[in-house]
Parts: C-alpha cells; structure tokens; sequence
C-alpha cells in the first residue's frame, strides 16, 4: 500500500518530463525513419519522376537532335507519326508473336514442376539443372543458339537432315526466323516457371489432395479440378509478367539480327525504340510518343494483373 | 499424447503411400528436359575445343575428332580491338562490368534495405505516402525514360561514361525495398525494443541487429542483383561508346562479330563469359531460388 502510493506519486512527477522526453523520442524517430526511407525516393525523382516529365513534353514537340528542352509544340502529330508508321506496327506484331513463347513455356514449365512435386529421386538435381538458363547472359544464350541454327553446319539442322541445298535458313528466312526465336525463348524462360511453380505447389493444401484421393478421383481430375485452381495466381502472374517481359524484349533478336532480321522480323518494339534515340536523327519526339503508346500498353496489362489477381488470390 | 503421436505417424504414413510417386514416365520426361538444356552446353564446350574447320563442318562430333584445339582460348584472353590497348578486350571488359556493378549493387542494397527496415519498423509521418509512392513507381516501365534520359546524360555529358550504369543503381531499388520490408516486418519488436532501451540509435540498431539477421535476406538480392548487372546488355550498349568501356556482353557480342568465321572463337568466348555465372550460382543456388521466389510471389 505504501509502496504504491509511492509508485503514484513518483510517476506523476516525472509524467511532464516523460511526456517531454516521449516527444523528443517521436521527433528522433521521425526524423531517423524519413531520412532513411527517402533515399530510393530521391532517386526515383532524379532518374525516374523528372525524366517522365520530359517525355511527356517530348511526345507532343518537334525535337531537332537532343536538343530535348526546344522545339516546337506539334500535339499529336508525333502520335499519328507513330501510328503511320508501317515498322511499328510491325514492331508490335512481332512482339506479339514472339510472346507467343511465354504461354509455351509457361505450359512446358507447369508440367515440369508437377512432376518435380512428385518428389524424384535426384530433384534437387533436375531443379539446378533447369534453372540454369536463367542465369545466364542473353547474349551468351543467343550466341549459342546462333551457332546451333547455322544454315551451313549447325547441329540443328544436321539433326534435321538439312544440310547442302535444302539447308534451312533459320537466321534469314522469314518463314523460320520466328520460330528460332520462340525455341530458344521457351529454353531459357522455362526455368523462371518452374521454380514459381514448384513454390506454389508446396502450398497446395494437402487435406483437399487427401480428400480428392479418398473420393477416388484420378490424378487427371485431381490436377485440372485441385491443383490448377489453387495455383492460379502463380499462372496469371507468370503469363503478364512473361507478356510484359515480351513487350521490352531487345537482346535476342538484336543479337540474332543487328539489322532486323528477314522481313524486318527481328524489330520488336524496343528495337524500333533503340533505333529513333540512338541510331537515326532527329527522332526523339516520335521515339517518345511510341514510348507512351507502349508504356500505356503494359501499364494497362500492369493494373489489369493487380486488380484480376486481388480477385483471384485464396488465402488459405 | 502419445495417441495423438501415433495418430499423426499413422497418417503421414498413410499419405505417403496414398500419394503416387513418380513413374517411369515422369522420369523419362524429366530426364529428357535435362538433356534438352545440357547439350547445348555440352556442344559449346565441345565447339569450342575445335579447329575452326571443324567447328564449321556439316559431321559433328561430341569429341573433337582432329585433335584438341586450344586456340579459340587463346585468342579469347589475347585478342586486342585496339592495338595500343593495356590489356586484351575481353578481360578489360570483364574488369569493367566488375567495376562497373559492384559498387552500385552493394550501395542500392545498403540504401534499400536500410529504407526497407525504416518502412517497417519505424514511425513517421510521411510514411504512407511514401511507401505508396514508392510502390507506385514500379508499375511505371522503364523503357518510357529512355528517350529523355539518354538526352541529358548527354547534355551532362555522361555517355560514353559508366556513370549511367552505376549511379542510379546506387539509390536503391523500389522492389528491393519491398522485399526487405517485407523480411524486416517478420523480425519481431521485442529485439528492436530491447536495443532501444538499451540506448541504441536507429542507425545502430539496423547496423547492429537488422543487418546481421538478414544476411540471408540480403544474399538472396544481392546474387540477383549482380547477375543482372553482369548479364545487362541493353543500358551498356547505349551508353558506352568507345571500345575501351565496353561491358564483357558488349565487348562479347562484337568479340562474337569479329570472329564469325571461327564458330571455335565465337564458343570459347561465350563459355568463358559464362563461367563467372555459373560458379556463382552453383555456390550461392539457394539464394538465387529464394530470391526468385520471394520476389516473384511479392506482386
């Protein structure tokens, strides 16, 4: 009793300076969490927020070399540039075809993680295996495939029997250039798959499996009405992920063809991009209203993941 | 207690032999796929070892069958763009992506997570509007800078200098940031709590307790981070201009032009820019899965 009353008292004198102290304390946190926190920021604004600005302005000026803050104001002129430009359409054909390789790898790698999920003797084997395309340098890759897609003596199409007259052409000939590219996307894509998919099949919940056995259901009717439905996050992640990833690519088709490959197939959009900044002349306006136009593309695609995906997501 | 031990020993077993293994097929195609993505390497590194006639003859065999041939190394770790050049082309290039990549991979990584434990565990008043700033910035695609950025650093003068390769690196990324605050969240406020009765300050207190538990953590984006940079091709082909610069992709894709004629050449310089990868990620394998995981479910 005592003791308390003494308990009482002590804490009400010291209640001003604790509250005192208290603020100080908030303030000292305030300050060290906004200092800490702002660094990525200020780096968004220098290189991210500011540079956005002036491709805003930049889509709508004439722009004569890289003389971005003159010109003349145009409006839409460099949009219907970009829009009566028959190469970016093109452009975004080809893109668009070769995406075609983020679906087909995506398939390939969801049958390949099922089977790892089986547990096989060896899988840590096959799983290091897989994933070792990922890592591994585009162009290093693309050399490679180059090499096996020789005209003249790649393995290829040695393997094909095209060897001499009938040889295949895959770097030149239109009717192949694609697929060349859509075989060595799926090879070195697959690996990102699997690995996302063999993380969601770990949190596939093990009592409805059990409950699908019980009920007699075959392994088919289990994966198509089980498994693939609660792994349908990680699929529509891995197709705009693969789709947005598909929309910036560069590196393979440069490789492959510097200058654009047969029929001009090798252009993706960022080729197309690449080429109006760096290579051709007083293209800047029309290179950043095609930027705009593709950008709004995958920002579209972008919020469309993160909306559609809030729906889908179980959390059980 | 021990019924309920029984009980859950009974069902594991149970489940065990109600799950279905993998069959011979599952093998088979398992089996498959990896051959798939070994025997391209296995043609590198056989190619590689050719005479050049060889190398660009329509027979192909695994083994070299006119003797091993060295010299497609040779020329690898000699060959000079530039006659005057200190050092052959393609280890000057290996030096640059080094000096070019680590120091912004271990500062970005420093100031994401340090802004990754601040989001987490600190209080401030703007730190809503941060984060969702923060957050915000990553929807919008890189890609659309290209145009204007490219005009300034040339108007500061930094093409043709690393600087755009390094500098906006070191501030950190939005993902990175992300992810550590999403480690650093796990960690529980008894330790932080601890610490600051103690008398630790908020930069100790990361230095002290955060950073030596998320090593790991820390690992995982670090190894991605540098492999990305290792294997960038687009910014540095942009960027750097004169040949001395070149990063090792750069460097190697005109290495892979000037010796077209020689596929031999053309493979043993592939292989030896992967090298570095591979080693790395049969070292550091774990971090590279989980870092692609975390980061993959985290969107």
């Amino acid at each position: 009793m005592n003791s308390k009353t003494n308990e009482n008292v002590a804490t009400n004198v010291n209640a001003p300076l604790g509250k005192k102290r208290m603020a100080k304390a908030n303030r000292r946190e305030a300050v060290a969490g906004t200092l800490m926190a702002s660094v990525p920021l200020i780096g968004f604004v220098i290189f991210g927020l500011i540079p956005l600005i002036l491709a805003l302005r930049m889509a709508f000026f004439k722009i004569t070399g890289y003389e971005i803050f003159s010109g003349k104001n145009v409006g839409f002129e460099n949009f219907a540039g970009v829009f009566e430009d028959p190469t970016f359409w093109k452009a975004l054909w080809n893109t668009v075809r070769l995406g075609v390789s983020t679906i087909i790898s995506q398939v390939f790698a969801l049958l390949i993680a099922y089977l790892l999920s089986k547990n096989p003797k060896g899988k840590k084997a096959f799983r290091i295996i897989y994933f070792v395309p990922y890592v591994c340098s585009v162009v290093a890759i693309t050399l490679m495939w180059k090499y096996m897609f020789n005209t003249n003596y790649g393995i290829i199409n040695i393997v094909l029997g095209r060897t001499g007259d009938n040889a295949i052409d895959w770097m030149g000939d239109s009717a192949y250039f694609s697929w060349a590219v859509i075989i060595m996307s799926v090879w070195s894509g697959m690996g990102y798959g699997i690995i996302l998919y063999t993380a969601a099949f770990t949190n596939v919940n093990k009592s409805m499996l059990e409950a699908a056995k019980i009920d007699g259901a075959n392994e088919f009717v289990t994966f198509f009405k089980v498994i693939l439905p609660s792994i349908s996050s990680t699929s529509f992640y891995l197709l705009i992920m693969g789709v947005i990833g598909a929309l910036q690519s560069f590196a393979v088709t440069n490789v492959l063809a510097p200058a654009g490959g047969p029929n001009n197939d090798g252009v993706t959009v960022v080729f197309w991009l690449y080429r109006r900044v760096i290579e051709y002349d007083n293209m800047l306006g029309i290179a950043s209203a095609g930027a705009w136009v593709l950008a709004m593309i995958i920002m579209v695609i972008t919020a469309a993941q993160f909306l559609i995906s809030k729906k889908w997501v179980s959390y059980d | 207690m021990t019924d309920q031990n029984v009980q859950i020993i009974d069902t594991h077993q149970r489940m065990k032999k109600m799950r279905k293994g993998a069959g011979p097929v599952s093998y088979v195609i398992l089996i498959l796929y990896a051959a798939i993505i070994i025997l391209p390497f296995l043609i590198v590194i056989s190619t590689s070892f050719k005479t050049w006639q060889e190398a660009s003859s329509t027979v192909f065999h695994l083994f070299p069958s006119e003797g091993f041939d060295a010299s497609g190394y040779s020329e690898v770790f000699t060959y000079k763009a530039n006659q005057d050049a200190a050092m052959p082309t393609l280890i000057k290039s290996f030096l640059n992506t080094l000096l070019y990549i680590i120091p912004p991979t271990v500062l970005g990584l420093f100031t994401s997570a340090i802004a990754g434990y601040a989001f987490a565990k600190l209080r401030f008043r703007a730190k809503n509007f941060m984060y969702t700033a923060l957050l915000a910035t990553m929807m919008i695609p890189g890609i659309i800078c290209l145009a204007p950025t490219f005009s300034i650093y040339d108007m500061i003068g930094w093409v043709d200098t690393p600087y755009p390769l390094m500098i906006p690196g070191m501030f950190g990324a939005a993902a990175c940031v992300f992810f550590m605050r999403q480690f650093y969240m796990g960690i529980p406020d008894s330790l932080v709590e601890a610490a600051k009765i103690d008398g630790a300050g908020y930069f100790s207190i990361f230095f002290r307790i955060m950073v030596p538990l998320s090593v790991p953590a820390l690992m995982a984006q670090g190894v991605l981070g540098f492999v990305g940079g290792y294997n960038d091709y687009f910014n540095p082909l942009i960027y750097l201009q004169s040949s001395d610069l070149y990063n090792l992709q750069v460097a190697l894709r005109v290495f892979a032009g000037v010796f077209r004629m020689r596929p031999n050449v053309v493979m043993a310089g592939t292989l030896s820019a992967l090298v570095p990868t591979l080693i790395l990620y049969f070292v550091a394998q774990n971090y590279f899965v989980e870092g692609i995981v975390t980061s993959g479910i985290k969107q």
